[in-house]
C-alpha cells in the first residue's frame, strides 16, 4: 500500500511541496529554538558542575558596583568550614561594553587555577604559572573569534577615568595556552595572572568576586549565610542559590522552545490538514469506489493516515536539514563573532522528526475518518 | 437449467426513502432468483427502482425488509463490518463512468481490488495480466485511464470486477457512456464471460442491451413488471 501513497504524493507535486514546506518551517522553528535550549541546557550543565561547587561572594550593591578585596579575602578565609577563598578579578575584554555580554579578562592567581577550572583541558600550550607576566590562557571562544593560537598576540585595552579625561592604556598578552570548549563562560574568557591585571587596570587592591570552596561535610547554604553575616557589605550565592537561579532563568528558555513547537505545530498542523481535507475530498469518489472493490476501513485509513504521516517526516526532514545547515552557518557566524548559541544534539533530532510525524498522523486523522467513514454509494454519486 | 442453485436470491425486498415528510418507495416486495451463469438485465424507467436494487444487492445501501441471498448466504443480515469482505469476495462491480483510480495504470486499476482481499503480489500481477489480455488489453497495461478509450476503461473495469472470481458481477449501465459500436462490444464480451460460468446482471435503461441478455426483468414503480427468458 506504500506504493499507493507514494503514488498520491507524487501526483501532487506543487500541493505536496507547499504542504511539505510549511511543516518544514514550523520543524525548522522546533529546530532553531529547539538547537539554543539545547545550547543552554548543556551551557548550564557543565557551568553548573564547573562553578556550583563554590560559594561566589560578591559586593553587595552589585556586580561592578561595589568593591572587594584582599582584606575581605582574607576574612572570609578565616571563617570556619572555609576551605578556601580566593579572588578574582573580571574585567570586559572590550572596554566600550557594558561588560555582560562578550569576553572578559579575567585576573586570577595562578596557583588557584586547578580550583578555578576543575577539569577543563586544555587543546594548546599550557596553563599560567606564577611569576607570568603578560601571558594568557585564553576560552575556546575567544580564540575562534580572534583566530588565536598558542604564540600568538591579544591586546587588551584598559580605561582609566583621570579627573575629567579617560586615557587608554593598550598591552599586548601572549598567548601561552587554549582552553577546550566548554559551552560555559570559560570559553569567553581571557585568563591572566591576577598580579598583572591588577597593575594593567590599575587596581591594586580590588577584587570583583571571592570564589569560596567549603570544607567537605560543610552545609553550603549555612556557610554562605555565616559568611554574610561576618563580613560586611558582601552578598553570596551558594550553590542551591545560584542553580535555583539558572533554572528559573532555563524555564524562561523552555517556555520559548514550547511556544515555537506550538506555533510549528499550528502552522505544519493546518497546512496538512487543509492538504489532506482537500486531497479527500478530491477523491471521495476514490475512497467510495475502493469500499465498493471491498476495501476496509482500516486500508483507507492507512491509506489517508499515511499519506499525511509520511508528508509529516519528509516536511520533517525538510525542517530538520534545513535547522541543522541554518544552526552550523548562523555558529560560523556567531563564533567570529564571539558567541555560540546553538547545539544539535541526536536527542533535538529525534524529537524534531517525532514531532513531524506525529504532527502529520495527528492532523490527517480527521480527513482520513471522513474518507473511512464514506458511505459508497453516496461517495460514487459524487461528480 | 433449473437443477442449478441460486447464485443471488432476492426475497421480499421492499426500500422506503424519506423524501423531507413524505415516504418514497423506492422498491416494493420484489423477489426474484439469478442461477449460475445466468447473463440478466433490468430494465425499466428512472425511477422504477432498478438502481436501488442494484445497491441492495451489492450492499452499498440497506433494504428497509428483505433479503437479498448470494450464494445461500444472507448478506442483508451481516454486520456493517463484515461487508468489506462480502463485496470483494462475492461481488465485482461494474459502473456506468468505469469509476477507474486515474493516477493508476490498467494494470494497476486491476491489480488494486486484489490488494484489498490481501492476495500476494505475485498472484496479483498474474491475474491482472492474464485478465487484462483476455479483454484484449495486452498492449494498453501500462497506460492510464485518460490514454484510454471508453470502450478500453470499461474492460479494464470489467477485468477488476472479475480479479477476485466473484459469485456475481454488477453492471450498473455498463454502456451508459459509449458509442453503439463499443456497446455491441462490451455486450459480446460479457456474454461470452456468461458462457464461460461467470454470474452477470446488467441494470440498463437501453432495449437493444436488454434483448442481448438471456432473461429480462422489467421494472415499473418499485415493482417487477414481467420477468422473461429470452
Amino acid at each position: 500500500m506504500l506504493d499507493l501513497i507514494i503514488r498520491s504524493i507524487t501526483q501532487r507535486k506543487l500541493r505536496t511541496g507547499l504542504t511539505m514546506f510549511g511543516i518544514g518551517l514550523g520543524i525548522f522553528a522546533v529546530m532553531v529554538m529547539g538547537g539554543m535550549s539545547e545550547y543552554f541546557t548543556l551551557h548550564v550543565d557543565r557551568g553548573l558542575s564547573l562553578m556550583a561547587d563554590k560559594i561566589h561572594v560578591l559586593p553587595e550593591s552589585g556586580f561592578f558596583g561595589g568593591s572587594l578585596d584582599d582584606s575581605k579575602a582574607r576574612k572570609v578565609k578565616s571563617i570556619p568550614g572555609v576551605l578556601d577563598a580566593y579572588g578574582l578579578l573580571w574585567m570586559p575584554y572590550d572596554v566600550e561594553s557594558l561588560g555582560f555580554f562578550g569576553n572578559f579578562v579575567v585576573g586570577l592567581e595562578p596557583e588557584k587555577q586547578a580550583a578555578t577550572l576543575k577539569d577543563i583541558k586544555l587543546t594548546e600550550g599550557r596553563l599560567l604559572v606564577p611569576g607570568d607576566g603578560y601571558r594568557t590562557v585564553i576560552g575556546s571562544n575567544v580564540a575562534r573569534q580572534l583566530k588565536l593560537h598558542t604564540g600568538d598576540e591579544i591586546e587588551v585595552k584598559s580605561k582609566q577615568f583621570v579627573r575629567a579625561s579617560t586615557i587608554t592604556h593598550s598591552r599586548n598578552f601572549t598567548v601561552v595556552g587554549i582552553m577546550e570548549f566548554t559551552g560555559t563562560d570559560f570559553d569567553y574568557i581571557i585568563g591572566v595572572p591576577l598580579d598583572t591585571a591588577r597593575k594593567f587596570y590599575d587596581m591594586e587592591d580590588t577584587l570583583t568576586y571571592i570564589w569560596v570552596i567549603p570544607e567537605p561535610d560543610v552545609d553550603a547554604d549555612d556557610l554562605a549565610k555565616r559568611i554574610e553575616l561576618n563580613v560586611e557589605n558582601v552578598a553570596t550565592f551558594s550553590p542551591n542559590q545560584l542553580r535555583k537561579q539558572i533554572e528559573q532563568s532555563m524555564v524562561v528558555v523552555s517556555l520559548i522552545t514550547l511556544s515555537s513547537a506550538v506555533l510549528a505545530a499550528i502552522i505544519g498542523g493546518l497546512s496538512i490538514m487543509n492538504t489532506m481535507l482537500m486531497s479527500v475530498s478530491e477523491r471521495t469518489k476514490e475512497f467510495g469506489l475502493m469500499k465498493a472493490m471491498g476495501a476496509e476501513i482500516r486500508d483507507i485509513l492507512y491509506l489517508t493516515v499515511g499519506e499525511a504521516a509520511l508528508m509529516g517526516i519528509l516536511g520533517g526532514v525538510l525542517g530538520i536539514a534545513g535547522g541543522a545547515v541554518f544552526i552550523y552557518y548562523m555558529n560560523e557566524y556567531l563564533a567570529s563573532m564571539g558567541a555560540v548559541i546553538f547545539a544539535i544534539t541526536p536527542r533535538l533530532v529525534v524529537i524534531a522528526l517525532l514531532f513531524a510525524t506525529l504532527l502529520g498522523i495527528m492532523s490527517g486523522s480527521i480527513p482520513a475518518y471522513r474518507a473511512a467513514r464514506m458511505k459508497p454509494m453516496e461517495a460514487m454519486r459524487r461528480e | 437449467m433449473n437443477e442449478r442453485e441460486p447464485v443471488l436470491s432476492v426475497r421480499n425486498l421492499s426500500k422506503t426513502y424519506m423524501q423531507g415528510k413524505i415516504p418514497v418507495h423506492a422498491l416494493t416486495d420484489v423477489s426474484f432468483d439469478v442461477k449460475k451463469g445466468e447473463f440478466i438485465s433490468i430494465v425499466g424507467p428512472s425511477g422504477s427502482g432498478k438502481s436501488t436494487l442494484l445497491s441492495m444487492m451489492g450492499l452499498l445501501d440497506k433494504p428497509t425488509s428483505g433479503s437479498v441471498f448470494i450464494d445461500g448466504m444472507e448478506v442483508t443480515k451481516a454486520k456493517e463490518g463484515d461487508a468489506p469482505k462480502i463485496r470483494r469476495e462475492k461481488i465485482g462491480f461494474v459502473f456506468q463512468r468505469f469509476n477507474l483510480i486515474p493516477t493508476l495504470t490498467a494494470l494497476e486499476n486491476v491489480d488494486i481490488a486484489m490488494r484489498f482481499a490481501r492476495v500476494s503480489k505475485h498472484k496479483r500481477k498474474e491475474r491482472s495480466v492474464e485478465l487484462l489480455t483476455q479483454m484484449g488489453l495486452e498492449g494498453r497495461m501500462k497506460h492510464k485511464p485518460s490514454e484510454l478509450s471508453g470502450g478500453e476503461q470499461q474492460r479494464v473495469a470489467i477485468a477488476r470486477a472479475m480479479s477476485n472470481h466473484p459469485a456475481i458481477i454488477l453492471a450498473d449501465e455498463p454502456t451508459g457512456e459509449v458509442d453503439t459500436k463499443t456497446r455491441d462490444m462490451i455486450v459480446a464480451l460479457l456474454k461470452e464471460l456468461c458462457e464461460k460460468g461467470q454470474t452477470i446482471l446488467v441494470v440498463t435503461h437501453d432495449m437493444d442491451v436488454a434483448e442481448k441478455t438471456s432473461r429480462r426483468i422489467t421494472m415499473r414503480d418499485g415493482k417487477i413488471a414481467s420477468d422473461t427468458q429470452q
